[in-house]
């Protein structure tokens, strides 16, 4: 009975110590061997993901990688890559990146400096900024005007950050999910909620009356939204990056963008001339 | 792992300070929290044990209400279900004063009473029956019963249990941060947010937890030791004394 035992033992020490092996293997490779892309994506997020009321997984994030970065895959491995979904949010998914549970994080992350310490981004696919959404008829007309009033804010966005660096009189509240902090406004608790402004327009297009609710304000920060991957895998990267490439090139990214952000779209949120400008400048010759 | 660490965003810059804040938001919150849960402990567990039935009734009505559903809701009711039923003035008041602080103590206070409440019911009943008849025979009546000899014993014995409500209690101050009070857990997201070290910032969290809860853990040991009474309680270490 002692020599099973032992082997099993050994089975599992083997197992455990081969996991930073497979770490160390490059994600292309890895996704060759599996045939699937693994994803870390969001289910309350509309429009980039979301699961729709016909319980669909779905969003313009999804749909960039479902129709540009998956055949970008399929050509470079020359094998049908399938898309696997999984929740993360902004505290988990640099984890679930370098714990090697997903390989693509691809939802509303902003590229950021301090961010591209721990993991590496794909090119800027969509770019927005911090606005407020206040009741309608509010005094408050943007950061200007928020001095010692009740603010809330996503946990983990980088508005809370400017905010407090801007305004520090202002009475920050911050909340770790959308949901929670709109209950908060709704209720008065707050007079200001502060998120990306694309965000902002999602959650208003969600309330039961839109029309109650106003998005104030220039936009304060820069949030370029970027798809965020394991550091030092610049071969992984590229294919994701020649996927992004190819869809503004071929006016695929921009199909997409009509289907999400068009007047007859989930969040109307005219693309703007100069943001559709950056996006192509992005694209570097063949 | 593909990953670098760097333990140095622990200390440098404001995450010393956020941490430390933290720390202190947690240690204030669990303690008023665990004072109000022990208060209404006490007051419901020992109603639940008193000879008048519609006191026990709502004792145990109490106990049901709260401590079967999640504490997450009764924090969301607490901040959102309570506070638009306050008068303006007394609501004005509170968001001015940390509402959100005052709904998680009172969440944490009664849900953990109504926990409480079972423990202390459990030491009381845990009493044979005929030490409370031994006691009376001896001519003391039935308050002092319960004040000289069966509360005396019941509260030693309940102590392990207490510790364990102690410890939870003060794990529990985290589910908190879904209101947007600043403690431990909340500052450790936010080290996060500003470093995008979450393992560094996670470790940090669970290394001051850990402290934190072995702390209470020993001084409860200790208290356990000093009033054990010899032979009445056996403690494994001390061998029965």
């Amino acid at each position: 009975m002692k020599r099973p035992l032992v082997f099993i033992w050994l089975a599992v020490i083997f197992c455990v110590g081969n996991v930073p092996l497979v770490g160390a293997e490059n994600t292309l490779a890895k996704i060759d061997k599996s045939g699937n892309l693994t994803i870390g994506t969001r289910r309350g997020s509309p429009p980039f993901a979301y699961v729709n009321p016909n319980n669909e997984w779905v969003g313009f994030s999804i749909d960039l990688v479902e129709k540009a970065i998956i055949p970008a895959l399929n050509k470079k491995l020359n094998k049908q890559i399938k898309l696997e979904r999984k929740e993360s949010t902004p505290q988990t998914r640099i984890p679930l990146l370098t714990a090697n549970a997903v390989d693509l994080i691809a939802e509303t992350m902003t590229d950021t400096q301090s961010r591209r310490e721990s993991v590496d981004f794909s090119l800027t696919f969509f770019v927005t900024g911090a606005q407020f959404l206040v009741k309608k008829g509010s005094p408050i007309k943007g950061i200007q005007s928020i001095a010692n009033q009740r603010i809330a804010a996503q946990q983990g966005s980088t508005n809370a950050k400017i905010i407090r660096a801007r305004v520090p009189n202002a009475k920050l509240l911050e909340f770790p999910d959308q949901p929670a902090a709109f209950q908060a406004l709704a209720q008065g608790q707050v007079q200001a909620y502060t998120n990306d402004g694309i965000q902002l327009a999602g959650l208003r297009a969600k309330a039961p009356k839109p029309d109650d609710w106003a998005i104030v304000g220039e936009f304060f920060s820069y949030e370029p939204y970027g798809m965020a991957m394991r550091k030092n895998d610049s071969d992984f990267r590229h294919v994701i990056n020649v996927g992004l490439m190819d869809a503004i090139e071929s006016g695929l990214y921009f199909q997409l963008y009509e289907k999400w952000f068009g007047p007859k779209g989930e969040v109307p949120y005219p693309l703007p001339a100069e943001t559709k400008r950056f996006l192509q400048m992005q694209v570097v010759p063949k | 792992m593909n990953y670098q660490f760097n333990w140095s965003v622990l200390w440098s810059g404001q995450t010393g300070a956020w941490l430390l804040q933290g720390l202190l938001v947690t240690l204030e919150i669990s303690i008023l929290g665990w004072l109000l849960a022990v208060m209404l402990g006490l007051f419901s567990g020992a109603l639940r044990t008193v000879p008048i039935a519609p006191m026990r009734w709502l004792a145990a009505a109490y106990v049901e209400f709260f401590r079967n559903v999640p504490l997450l809701v009764w924090m969301f009711f607490w901040y959102f279900g309570i506070s638009p039923l306050l008068p303006q003035v007394l609501r004005d008041w509170l968001l001015e004063h940390g509402a959100e602080f005052s709904a998680g103590v009172c969440a944490l206070g009664f849900y953990h009473g109504a926990r409480f409440s079972e423990v202390i019911r459990a030491g009381i009943r845990s009493i044979p029956k005929t030490q409370f008849e031994a006691a009376l025979s001896t001519g003391l009546t039935i308050a002092q019963a319960y004040r000289l000899i069966i509360l005396p014993i019941a509260l030693r014995l309940i102590l392990p249990p207490v510790t364990n409500e102690t410890l939870n209690l003060l794990k529990n101050s985290s589910v908190a941060l879904t209101i947007g009070v600043a403690e431990l857990t909340f500052q450790t997201r936010q080290i996060e947010t500003y470093t995008a070290k979450a393992f560094e910032a996670l470790a940090a969290g669970t290394v001051v937890y850990l402290a934190l809860c072995l702390a209470i853990a020993a001084a409860m040991a200790r208290i356990e030791r000093r009033v054990a009474i010899p032979g009445m309680i056996s403690r494994g270490r001390t061998g029965g004394g």
